[in-house]
């Protein structure tokens, strides 16, 4: 298993011991500096997901760009001097913008899946990626730290789509939009569409709008 | 003297006769006592700041991209730069320190600094790598006792090299280093590159020798 730490918020180090196990997959162009013996190469089509997600992914367009490191030795990862969150996955699914994927561990699998019509009004995909299995999964937070909302039954959580990185748990996504007569005549809030989540699990959101 | 940390992306300097600060032109925030700044001219005549002739010739080629200014009297300057990071670095003078020009925010003026051309450092091949990574072709060299600002996209961390102890950077994440340490660039280009299915780590700086790297946590420059 590789071994995950910080450096400082913004960088992840990735110890590879070499072994078969420990293999890493990280967003194209994350690393920054290495030691050792490391090789990087492209995790190939729907990043390293298979067959059926790279299709789904040339359909749906939600591009997940991944690239493969492994070897011996010590690789650091950064981007755009965003905060790293690491989240530790048991059996959970997590659904993750992909742009805010940094990097999983290797035994973690991808898919795309789909998140309803009004996504295509809000700007975000229609698609999101989802991670599930059991390791460790790295998001950046651009703009400062990232927040974690808790959603429980009965108390949904309404967020900005453009602040949004990812979700963990049991959740219901859909899109709620809030276009009135106000926005015809440029009195709108800035708000007009939101991402709606119900049911027990963690939001994870960034403080930069995209 | 030094530059003390007010806050992540703000330094103070201290003046006094004898203790100026040369910084990049702009940089300032604030001043309190009676400071004056003047544009570093270049030249020999220049108050001995530059380096002479080599020097000066650098900055010319170099263009007004990293204007300098010099700050001398009796009192206090904050600096600050496009709310980037700042990195204090703090050389005892045994070893020279490498800095790109457009990263350096501010250096005690009893530091020689010299501007270096990376087709004479390298040959070839450094001028190559300049164009290739896309990083300036002028490196400022600063030699003697004193202390350093850097400037970076969200911090930077260092990493040791020495003895066998190589270490491989991104060439957009560099921002400096200290001792005697040599940059390489190795390309590792295949036909995955060439379709657009890269690893996207295609270009890379190979750095050995001994020494400390300064990377910053993003792929943006500044």
């Amino acid at each position: 298993m590789a071994g995950w730490r910080l450096e400082s918020p913004r960088v992840l180090v990735v110890d590879l011991d070499g072994g078969g196990g420990g293999a890493v997959r990280a967003a194209t162009g994350s690393m920054v500096a290495y030691e050792g013996d490391v090789t990087f190469r492209n995790a190939g089509f729907g990043g390293g997901g298979g067959l059926r997600a790279a299709l789904k992914q040339r359909v749906t367009g939600e591009s997940l760009d991944l690239m493969e490191v492994t070897g011996r030795g010590t690789v650091h990862f950064a981007v755009g001097a965003g905060h790293v969150l690491v989240v530790d996955l048991a059996g959970d699914v997590l659904k993750a913008e992909s742009q805010s994927l940094l990097a999983l561990s290797d035994p973690l699998r991808t898919d795309v899946t789909f998140t309803g019509l009004q996504g295509a009004s809000s700007g975000q995909g229609l698609f999101t990626t989802t991670v599930s299995g059991h390791g460790q999964v790295a998001l950046i937070s651009l703009g400062g730290p990232p927040i974690a909302l808790r959603v429980s039954p009965g108390t949904p959580l309404v967020v900005d789509p453009d602040a949004y990185i990812g979700a963990v748990g049991q959740l219901q996504q859909s899109f709620v939009s809030d276009v009135s007569w106000r926005n015809l005549i440029g009195e709108s809030s800035g708000e007009a569409f939101s991402l709606r989540f119900e049911g027990q699990g963690v939001v994870y959101l960034q403080p930069e709008e995209r | 003297m030094g530059f003390t940390k007010v806050t992540s992306k703000v330094v103070l300097a201290q003046l006094r006769p004898g203790a100026e600060v040369l910084a990049r032109r702009g940089a300032m925030l604030a001043t309190t006592g009676q400071v004056s700044f003047s544009p570093v001219t270049a030249g020999p005549g220049g108050g001995g700041y530059g380096g002479g002739i080599a020097s000066a010739l650098g900055r010319a080629m170099q263009g007004e991209a990293v204007p300098l200014m010099v700050a001398e009297g009796t009192g206090t300057v904050h600096y600050g730069f496009r709310g980037h990071h700042v990195t204090v670095v703090d050389l005892d003078g045994s070893e020279p320190m490498s800095v790109e020009a457009d990263r350096l925010l501010a250096h005690d003026a009893s530091m020689a600094s010299s501007v270096v051309f990376l087709g004479r450092q390298g040959g070839l091949r450094g001028a190559v790598r300049g164009a290739v990574t896309g990083q300036g072709l002028f490196t400022t060299q600063l030699s003697g006792r004193g202390s350093v600002a850097l400037l970076s996209h969200g911090g930077t961390f260092a990493l040791q090299v020495g003895g066998s102890r190589q270490v491989v950077v991104d060439p957009q994440a560099y921002v400096a280093h200290t001792g005697n340490l040599r940059v390489d660039v190795s390309a590792s280009v295949g036909w995955r590159d060439a379709v657009g299915r890269g690893s996207g780590e295609a270009v890379q700086l190979r750095v050995s020798g001994q020494g400390t790297v300064y990377v910053q946590a993003s792929e943006e420059k500044l």
